[in-house]
């Protein structure tokens, strides 16, 4: 008979290491045509972080994100970048870029402030422009502002940075200190049916709220925790190494080693809790590698939660499960007195 | 030697191979079409999937001999050079791929699905992608990817239809 239960999981996740060096440089050219080119040697490997890097830029340059031109990945060229590890991109590459914008959008307000006959503190950048706060009738397009700046000023305007998250030394007696710059937060729920004769379990539904500070990119961010939870689906209930006795890797390959397919996904609820981090580029955080986090665990507290058992590794198989829910049915009937 | 002589994405290619190489060899390295990818060789990823005759197949499993005669889509023939097909704008718009390593076969087995039904269920289209394996995505927005290209495609078929529509003289 197929059982329902549900599960809750909860998880925090720390960003940006600060235990040793962990920085990001980044060079912002703003362009005589109005857009801008960001170099940064940080790699994109799917997960859409140059999109989000290019939109920080933009934002900072108050141009559109179409407009900026992300160059990565050439350890030639590029400046240094810690890499796309430890879900740190978006917070630690994403604060060099903004600072370098930062850097190369002073120079243009330099050059503006006297075109525009007003002090640098009182301009903004917005919509391709470089205009007066509260007056945005008075600007100057913000190429135009670039190709004044290089040309006739002879201060192109170009911005380099980098930023670390303030390295400390954990206690070398306790091992304790600050390990992390900042954390984020999660909870998820599962939904499952489990098959008391044959210890089958069926994912049905995940909700999953996921603080990452400002969501940048919602619909990336979406894809991150989808993709998450689907690493979290395999690690609860399918995904498994296998050694013989000599230490010898016996299932390397996709026949054998069970990944879920589209069949194994169960519905998925993503709810992005916004929040503001100070510390990040425009308040985000990060939310790669958390995603995966609290799933599997979920999962479990939900077979418990259909048929009363807990199992103790993963994955979650079908003879686990069944083993289990045998062992407790043997413990219930050793109960009743003779 | 074995000569194949098929059509490939609306061309006509011929070559000479050993009879043992796979549709996906004969394409990947007599035809450069590196589109279809060669994740495992032995049909349990997907993401050698090409269509033949209307059908997605794993090109890894299929011999070229086998392809001799027949019709073969590739990844590289479903986008036009004004325009990508509706099912890679809809797959680009929902943020549908990451890596995109399994991207060409998820593609042309929801083209295979589309090419049969313009209207499938969300377990229809489960099912349909149930052999390409994706590492990233959670297969989440390339359901509703399919979803919303199935929308697409119909809205196209509906105007074409009425663009079809031979006059009719009003009595
Ligand atoms: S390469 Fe053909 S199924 Fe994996
Ligand atoms: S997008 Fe990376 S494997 Fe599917």
């Amino acid at each position: 008979m197929k059982r329902r239960g549900r599960g809750i999981a909860c998880m925090w996740y720390p960003i940006g290491f600060t235990v040793s060096a962990n920085p990001s440089a980044a060079t912002v050219k703003m362009n005589e045509d109005g857009t801008a080119t960001v170099l940064t040697g940080t790699v994109e490997t799917g997960q859409g972080s140059l999109t989000v890097l290019g939109q920080i830029a933009a934002e900072a340059l108050g141009i559109a994100t179409d407009d900026v031109h992300v160059v990565s990945a050439d350890t030639d060229t590029t400046p240094m970048d810690t890499g796309a590890i430890a879900s740190r991109t978006t917070y630690v590459t994403g604060n060099a870029i903004f600072l370098a914008a930062e850097a190369a959008k002073a120079i243009l307000f330099e050059a503006a402030a006297p075109m525009l006959d007003v002090k640098v503190s009182q301009l903004e950048a917005k919509d391709r422009k470089i205009q007066v706060k509260n007056y945005p009738q008075r600007n100057v397009s913000i190429g135009e502002v670039a190709l004044r700046a290089q040309a006739v000023l002879g201060t192109p305007a170009i911005g380099s940075a980098s930023w670390n998250p303030p390295t400390v030394a954990l206690d070398p007696e306790t091992g304790q200190g600050k390990p992390f710059a900042t954390y984020v937060y999660a909870t998820q729920i599962a939904e499952v049916d489990v098959d008391d004769e044959t210890g089958e379990v069926e994912v049905l539904r995940i909700a999953a709220a996921h603080d990452c500070g400002t969501a940048i990119n919602p619909m990336l961010v979406e894809g991150q925790v989808e993709g998450g939870i689907s690493m979290g689906v395999g690690m609860a209930l399918q995904e498994e190494m296998l050694f013989d006795a000599n230490g010898r890797h016996i299932n390397p390959n996709l026949t054998n080693y069970i990944m879920p397919t589209s069949l194994d996904m169960p519905e998925i609820t993503v709810d992005i809790v916004q929040g503001f981090d100070p510390t990040g580029p425009f308040g985000a955080k990060g939310v790669g590698e958390p995603t995966a986090v609290p799933t599997s665990a979920a999962i479990l507290n939900a077979i418990h939660d259909a048929v009363g058992v807990r199992v103790y590794s993963l994955p979650a198989t079908s003879e686990k499960v069944l083993t289990a829910i045998k062992a407790k049915r043997a413990a219930e009937q050793k109960q009743i007195p003779a | 030697m074995t000569d194949v002589t098929m059509t490939i994405n609306g061309q006509t290619r011929s070559a000479s191979v050993p009879p043992e190489t796979t549709l996906l060899q004969l394409l990947r390295e007599n035809f450069n079409l590196t589109g279809a990818k060669l994740g495992c060789d032995v049909g349990d990823c997907g993401a050698c999937t090409v269509i033949v005759d209307g059908q997605a197949v794993n090109s890894c499993l299929m011999l070229a001999g086998q392809a001799d005669g027949r019709q073969v889509l590739t990844i590289e023939g479903l986008a036009s050079r004004e325009h990508l097909h509706p099912i890679q704008k809809a797959f680009e718009n929902s943020g549908a791929l990451q890596c995109g390593f399994c991207g060409p076969g998820v593609l042309l087995s929801a083209k295979a699905l589309l090419d049969d039904n313009l209207d499938p269920s969300t377990q229809e289209i489960r099912d349909a992608l149930s052999g390409n394996l994706c590492r990233c995505t959670g297969y989440t927005k390339m359901i509703e990817a399919v979803q919303e290209a199935a929308r697409l495609l119909r809205e196209e078929s509906r105007t074409q239809l009425t663009h079809a529509r031979p006059e009719v003289a009003t009595p």
